[in-house]
């Protein structure tokens, strides 16, 4: 990797790799068609799909002649970790809080 | 739509125990976290945690109470970042307390996470697209045109 590796957010805080996604999210695309829905060059959406390809959420495939982008799990899934980790912190918070509770106070 | 965290606990023990346990800075210390919180509408105050590099986040949640309603209900803001100014957190959580059964039933959501630099709200609302694409692949693979090894 000639780049330094980004976090999720910062893989996708970009507008563009964003849009990039949604457009995947309807079908398989090549950089080439990907490039056309964009002001900006190819080589600069180009940019953009090796980010995306880096941090897990797209997989670029060979078939034919073609380069296609397709979304991936990988990236997504580092995302939904965060929200579990805040579940399973809570999860344990409250257990502790029964604990503490119970063995405070003599039960009516 | 919006993805939130819930957790219903039954305590039997009163709304108003419970609620001691919710609002007392020396009794959250004991198990939630060290925090200078104070049961005021408005009054901020924060939590530390450990940090998590991958997520941006510095262990530090800046918080502020945004509703207070006693052995009722508790809302409270919920946000943290890598603490340089980049908020990768900003949430909110909300605890309601009900009596019943002779003790207490508390519910938590900590929902939003709209923050994620609005990142998760994009996800949630996208949701869909792992079945899309997981359709999409599948008849991707079982087109003949497509080279295995390539």
């Amino acid at each position: 990797m000639s780049q330094p590796a980004l976090d999720v957010f910062q893989v996708i805080a970009d507008p563009s790799r964003r849009q990039i996604l949604q457009l995947l999210t309807k079908n398989s695309l090549t950089i080439s068609s990907l490039a056309e829905n964009f002001d900006m060059s190819r080589p600069a959406v180009s940019k953009h799909v090796k980010i995306l390809n880096d941090g897990g959420f797209i997989s670029i495939r060979n078939i034919g002649r073609e380069r296609y982008c397709m979304l991936r799990q990988e990236g997504f899934n580092d995302l939904q970790q965060w929200i579990g980790y805040f579940d399973s912190f809570w999860a344990s918070k409250l257990k502790k809080l029964e604990a503490l509770l119970d063995s405070r106070e003599p039960k009516k | 739509m919006e993805r939130a965290i819930r957790h219903t606990w039954f305590f039997p023990h009163s709304p108003e125990r419970v609620w001691e346990y919710l609002t007392k800075p020396e009794l959250l210390a004991q198990w939630l976290m060290e925090s200078n919180f104070r049961p005021e509408v408005g009054h901020r105050f924060q939590f530390h945690t450990k940090p998590i590099v991958k997520f941006n986040f510095d262990g530090n949640i800046y918080c502020q109470v945004l509703e207070l309603e006693p052995n009722k209900k508790l809302v409270y803001s919920w946000k943290g970042g890598n603490g340089k100014g980049e908020v990768s957190l900003d949430s909110l959580v909300t605890w309601t307390l009900a009596a019943k059964n002779g003790g207490t039933e508390l519910q938590l959501v900590h929902s939003g996470f709209k923050g994620f630099r609005n990142f998760m709200s994009y996800i949630i609302m996208n949701q869909g697209w792992l079945k899309i694409a997981k359709r999409f692949l599948k008849n991707l693979n079982q087109s003949a045109h497509v080279p295995t090894g390539a």
